[in-house]
C-alpha cells in the first residue's frame, strides 16, 4: 500500500506540473480551430531564438521577425533577381549626395499593435513614425544588445559609431542623443547620412531584421524583448512556447495591403499571380510553427496532412523525389506540389592563404608559383560531382561563381577555369617540384614533409567531406590530417587565420553581390574572409565596385575579382543546395523568398477536400 | 531517523561540489568559446570581448567558479545565453511536458515488467519463461532508436491511431492525446529489461526459506507470490525505479525530440547545440540534486515497505 501512496503522490506532483504549464502564458493550442479562420501549420527543424531584430541571427527566429515587424522597403514577391520595392516608405529612397544620402518619405496611419506598454494611448496603440526607425537603428549599436548584425550599420552612419564608442565607456546607450547621420526631421521623413557613398545601403533598409521597434515596447519588456515582439507587420504574436510551438494571428489593426507582384516569364508566377492578384492581405488567419527537429517526424505529419507545407527534407528527398528532381507520381496524384529553388547561399573550401599559422610555416600559403600550384592542385583533385552526388544526394548543383542565382551580380554564364582533373593536378605538382616519396606521398618543394591539414565539426556529415577530401587528395598523392573541433572553436580559429583548409557556407543576408564579395576583401581578414586572403588587385576592385550600384560596370569588376581570386586559389567553389518545399494541393500562392523572409502573408489557404 | 537524514543531507554538500567542479572543468576546457556562436556572421575581436564580458566567461577561473556555486545557493541560474530566457522559466514550462510522459511511462512500464516479472519467475524453466526471456533479450538488443522510428511509422502514420508528434496546451489533451504514445514506445523500451531484472529479484526471493515455510503452512499461491514474494522483492524494485527518475528526466530526449514534446530532456539537447552553459550547468546541478534526493527516498522507502530495515 505503501508504494501505491508513493506513486500516487507522484503522479499527482507531475499532474500539477503540468496544470502549471497551462497556468503560463507562453503555451499553444493543438490546432483546428473553426473560429481562427484560414489556419496554415508549418514547421521548423531547428529552434527559434527569440524575436526581438537586434538580438538574433538565425534563420527561423528571422522568418517570424520578418511577419511581425516592417521594414521600410522590401522585395518583390516574385521578381527574380530580387527587386525592391517600398513597404513602409512610400516610394523607394531618394539617393543624393552621390549616394551618401538617404531620404524616406513614411506612411502615414500605419499602427504598431495594440499592447500594454502603449497604456494611456486610445485602443493601447501607437502610430508608427520616422522616429521609430530611429531608435531601432540605434539599437543595432547598442553594446547591451550584443546584436550580431550591428555591421549592417558600423561604421556606416554619420556619427552612430561615435555613439556607440561612448556608450562602451559609459555602460549606457543615450538613445536621445542626436545623430546627425540618422535624422527625422519630422514624423513620417527619415534622412540617413552615410559615411561614404553607398548606392546599395536600400538592401540594409530592406533587410527582415531593419523592422521598427517601439521604444516603449523595448523599455517596457525589458530583458523579455525576444518573447514579446510588438510591430506593424501583417501577423502579431498569438501564443508562444519558445522552443517548440509559435503561434501568429493576423494582426487585427494591419494597414490596408493587396497582393501585386511583378511574375517572371513561367508558368508558376503567372498562376500565382492569377489566383492571388488583388486580394487583401494577408488571406491567412492564423500560422501555427511546430518545432519538429527531426526529418522522420515531419515528413510523416505532412503526409497525414498535419502540416501545410514542409520547408526543408533533404534527408528524405530520395523518398518523394525522383533522380531528375521532381516530385515521385503518387505524391503528384495525391496533389501535393513541390517548388524548387537554389538557395541563395555559395559553399566553398577555402584555403589559408597567409604563409604562416601561429608561427609554424603554412605548406598552402604564399603567393610564390609553387604555392598557387599546391592551392590549385588540391582544388583540382576535389571532387564536387562526388560531393554532390554522394553527400548531397543530388540535392544541389554546382557553384561556378562567387554570388549565386537570385542575387544581383550573378553569372549564370560564368564556368570557373578551375576544373576536376587529378591526372592535370599531379602534372602540376610534378612540374613544380612535389615529388613523391618512397610511401607514394609527396614532399615539398625543399624536401620537407608535405601535410595538408583539414578542419570539421564532429559530425556525421562532415565525416562524408572527410573521407571525400581524402579520397580525392590521396588520387594526387597529398597527405591530409582530419582535425576535427566544435563549430564556435572553429569560426574562432578561422577569424584568428588559424585554419589552412575547411567547407564554409555564407547563405544571403540580402540579395546583393556585395554581401558575397566582402568574403574575399582583405580588411575583412578576422571576420569573414576565412582565407585570409590579401590581394591588391582584388582589393581595388573591391572598393571600387561599393561605391556602384547594380549595373554592368559593376558585374564586369566582380568577373575580374573572381578571375583574380582563381588565379591566386584562395577557394574552390563547390555547390548550392536546392530547397525542395513541399506543399498540400490546398496551399496557394507559394514561391520561395528571395530572401531569409516569411511568404505566408502573400499566400492563401483553398479548401481542404478530403484525400 | 533525523539523524540519519541529517547526516546523509551533509554527504550532498561535497557530492554537489565535485560536480560542480566537473561540469566546469569540462565546459570551460573542452567546450567551445560561446562568444563566437552568439557574435554572429560577422564579428570583429572587439564585439566578441563585449560578449565575452557580459556573459562573465572573460573573468579569471575561481571569479567564474564562485559566480557558479552562489548560483547553485541560490538556485537563480540567470538566463540562457542563446535566448535570454530565464533558466528557471526554462525549467518551470518544461517540466510538466516532461513528467506528463515520463511518469505514466515509469508507472506502466514498472507495473507491466513487475507482472510479467513475477509470472515468468513463478513460471521458471517453462516454456513461457524462455519464450518470454527470449522476447526480451531480442527486445533489449534494438535501440529505442528503432523503436520510436516503427512506432511513429506503423502507429501513428499508417494506422492513425495516435497523432505523429504534437503538444497542446491542456493537461488531459496532452496525456491522452499526444503522450499516448511516446508512453508505449517509453514502456516497450524497457519492458524487456526490466523483466528480466525483475525476474531475477523475483527468483531470489521464491527460492527463501520463509517462502517454502509459507507454502508448507498451507498458504495459496497467490497470496505467497502476491503478498510475499512481492513484498520482499519490492526493495530492489523501488532502487532500481528510483535510481532510474533523475535520468529519465534528461535522458528521454530523444522520445522528446521526435514527438515535438518541449520537454527538459529536449531543452538540455538545444543547450549542449547552442553551447548554452547556464541551462547546462543547471540541469546538471538539477539532475545532481534529483539523483541524490531520490536516493534518500529509496532508502527511506525501504524502511517503509521492510520495518526490518534499520537506517543508521
Amino acid at each position: 500500500m505503501t508504494l501505491v501512496r508513493v506513486f500516487t503522490a507522484i503522479l499527482l506532483a507531475a499532474t500539477l506540473a503540468a496544470c502549471g504549464e497551462r497556468a503560463s502564458p507562453p503555451v499553444v493550442s493543438d490546432g483546428a480551430d473553426s473560429k481562427a479562420g484560414k489556419v496554415l501549420r508549418l514547421t521548423f527543424q531547428v529552434a527559434e531564438t527569440g524575436f526581438d531584430p537586434v538580438k538574433v541571427s538565425d534563420y527561423y527566429s528571422g522568418l517570424v521577425i520578418s511577419a511581425i515587424f516592417d521594414s521600410l522597403l522590401t522585395y518583390d514577391y516574385l521578381a527574380r533577381p530580387a527587386k525592391l520595392k517600398p513597404n513602409i516608405a512610400t516610394a523607394l529612397p531618394r539617393i543624393t549626395d552621390d549616394g551618401k544620402t538617404y531620404t524616406l518619405t513614411l506612411q502615414q496611419g500605419v499602427y504598431f499593435t495594440p499592447d500594454p506598454a502603449f497604456k494611456g494611448l486610445p485602443h493601447n496603440r501607437r502610430e508608427l513614425i520616422a522616429a521609430d526607425y530611429v531608435y531601432s537603428i540605434k539599437r543595432f549599436l547598442d553594446p547591451k544588445n550584443r546584436s550580431p548584425y550591428a555591421f549592417l550599420f558600423e561604421g556606416k552612419i554619420v556619427g552612430l559609431d561615435k555613439l556607440a564608442e561612448a556608450a562602451k565607456k559609459s555602460g549606457r546607450f543615450d538613445y536621445d542623443a542626436v545623430v546627425a547621420g540618422l535624422e527625422a526631421p519630422d514624423r513620417y521623413t527619415l534622412r540617413i547620412r552615410l559615411t561614404e557613398a553607398d548606392f546599395n545601403f536600400s538592401h540594409v533598409l530592406a533587410f527582415s531584421l531593419v523592422g521598427a521597434v517601439a521604444r516603449e515596447a523595448i523599455e517596457a519588456y525589458g530583458d523579455d524583448t525576444n518573447a514579446h515582439p510588438v510591430g506593424t507587420g501583417p501577423y502579431r504574436l498569438q501564443r508562444y512556447m519558445p522552443s517548440s510551438k509559435i503561434v501568429l494571428e493576423k494582426n487585427p489593426g494591419v494597414r490596408d495591403m493587396f497582393w501585386h507582384a511583378e511574375p517572371g516569364d513561367n508558368a508558376a508566377d503567372l498562376q500565382i499571380a492569377t489566383r492571388m492578384e488583388g486580394k487583401k492581405l494577408p488571406q491567412i488567419d492564423r500560422v501555427e510553427i511546430s518545432v519538429m527537429d527531426e526529418a522522420q517526424s515531419r515528413w510523416l505529419a505532412f503526409q497525414r496532412r498535419e502540416t501545410d507545407i514542409e520547408y526543408q527534407l533533404e534527408e528524405l528527398a530520395p523518398k518523394f523525389m525522383t533522380m531528375d528532381g521532381k516530385l515521385k507520381p503518387e505524391y503528384a496524384g495525391q496533389g501535393i506540389r513541390m517548388e524548387r529553388s537554389v538557395d541563395a547561399e555559395i559553399i566553398y573550401l577555402f584555403f589559408n592563404t597567409q604563409e604562416k599559422i601561429g608561427d609554424k610555416p603554412n605548406p598552402l600559403g604564399g603567393f610564390t608559383p609553387e604555392k598557387i600550384a599546391l592551392r590549385r592542385a588540391v582544388a583540382m583533385a576535389y571532387n564536387i560531382e562526388d560531393q554532390i552526388k554522394i553527400i548531397r544526394k543530388g540535392q544541389a548543383i554546382r557553384a561556378y561563381y562567387p554570388i549565386p542565382p537570385g542575387v544581383a551580380g550573378h553569372e549564370p554564364q560564368y564556368r570557373n577555369s578551375i576544373a576536376y582533373d587529378p591526372r592535370l593536378a599531379n602534372a602540376l605538382l610534378d612540374k613544380f617540384g612535389y615529388r613523391r616519396s618512397a610511401d607514394g606521398y609527396r614532399q615539398q618543394p625543399d624536401g620537407k614533409y608535405l601535410i595538408l591539414k583539414y578542419y570539421s565539426s564532429p559530425s556525421e556529415r562532415d565525416r562524408q567531406f572527410d573521407e571525400l577530401m581524402k579520397r580525392s587528395l590521396d588520387a594526387i598523392g597529398v597527405r591530409v590530417e582530419i582535425h576535427k573541433d566544435r563549430f564556435a572553436e572553429l569560426i574562432k580559429l578561422a577569424n584568428q587565420c588559424r585554419l589552412m583548409m575547411k567547407h564554409a557556407t555564407w547563405i544571403a543576408d540580402y540579395p546583393d553581390g556585395d554581401n558575397f564579395m566582402q568574403l574575399l576583401y582583405g580588411p575583412n581578414t578576422g571576420q569573414t574572409n576565412s582565407a585570409c586572403y590579401r590581394s591588391s588587385a582584388f582589393d581595388a576592385r573591391y572598393e571600387k565596385s561599393r561605391r556602384m550600384p547594380d549595373s554592368a560596370q559593376r558585374n564586369q569588376l566582380y568577373r575580374e575579382m573572381t578571375r583574380q581570386m582563381e588565379v591566386d586559389t584562395a577557394w574552390l567553389l563547390t555547390d548550392s543546395r536546392y530547397r525542395n518545399v513541399l506543399l498540400q494541393p490546398y496551399v496557394i500562392g507559394y514561391k520561395k523568398s528571395a530572401v531569409n523572409a516569411a511568404e505566408w502573408m502573400y499566400m492563401d489557404i483553398g479548401a481542404k477536400e478530403p484525400r | 531517523m533525523t539523524a540519519y537524514m541529517i547526516r546523509r543531507l551533509l554527504q550532498f554538500v561535497p557530492t554537489l561540489l565535485g560536480v560542480v567542479l566537473l561540469v566546469f572543468m569540462l565546459f570551460n576546457w573542452i567546450g567551445g568559446d560561446p562568444a563566437y556562436l552568439l557574435a554572429g556572421k560577422m564579428s570583429n575581436p572587439e564585439q566578441i570581448e563585449n560578449i565575452r564580458r557580459q556573459l562573465g566567461v572573460d573573468q579569471p577561473y575561481y571569479v567564474q567558479l564562485w559566480i557558479f556555486i552562489t548560483q547553485v545557493v541560490t538556485g537563480d541560474f540567470g538566463v540562457s545565453w542563446a535566448t535570454n530566457e530565464k533558466v528557471s522559466t526554462i525549467f518551470a514550462t518544461r517540466l510538466g511536458p516532461s513528467l506528463t510522459v515520463l511518469l505514466p511511462m515509469l508507472i506502466v512500464g514498472t507495473l507491466l515488467s513487475m507482472v510479467m516479472a513475477l509470472l515468468v519467475a513463478y513460471r521458471r524453466g517453462s516454456l513461457t519463461d524462455r519464450a518470454i526471456m527470449i522476447g526480451c533479450t531480442v527486445g533489449q538488443s534494438i535501440s529505442i532508436l528503432v523503436y520510436i522510428i516503427v512506432f511513429q511509422y506503423v502507429f501513428a502514420f499508417q494506422l492513425g491511431w495516435f497523432p505523429v508528434q504534437g503538444w497542446g496546451q491542456d493537461f488531459v489533451t496532452n496525456l491522452i492525446k499526444f503522450s499516448a504514445l511516446p508512453v508505449l514506445v517509453g514502456v516497450a523500451v524497457s519492458l524487456a529489461p526490466d523483466t528480466r531484472l525483475y525476474r531475477t529479484f523475483f527468483l531470489d526471493e521464491i527460492n527463501q526459506d520463509y517462502v517454502r515455510t509459507a507454502r508448507a503452512k498451507g498458504m495459496s499461491e497467490s497470496r505467497v507470490m502476491g503478498v510475499h514474494v512481492l513484498r520482499n522483492a519490492a526493495i530492489p524494485i523501488v532502487t532500481h525505479v528510483m535510481i532510474q527518475l533523475p535520468a529519465l528526466l534528461a535522458g528521454a530526449f530523444l522520445i522528446e525530440r521526435f514527438f515535438s514534446i518541449p520537454g527538459i530532456g529536449r531543452e538540455v539537447l538545444l543547450a549542449v547545440e547552442r553551447s548554452d552553459f547556464p541551462v547546462i550547468k543547471a540541469v546538471t546541478v538539477y539532475v545532481a540534486l534529483a539523483t541524490l534526493i531520490f536516493n534518500l527516498l529509496a532508502d527511506i522507502l525501504y524502511k517503509a515497505v521492510d520495518p526490518r530495515v534499520q537506517l543508521k
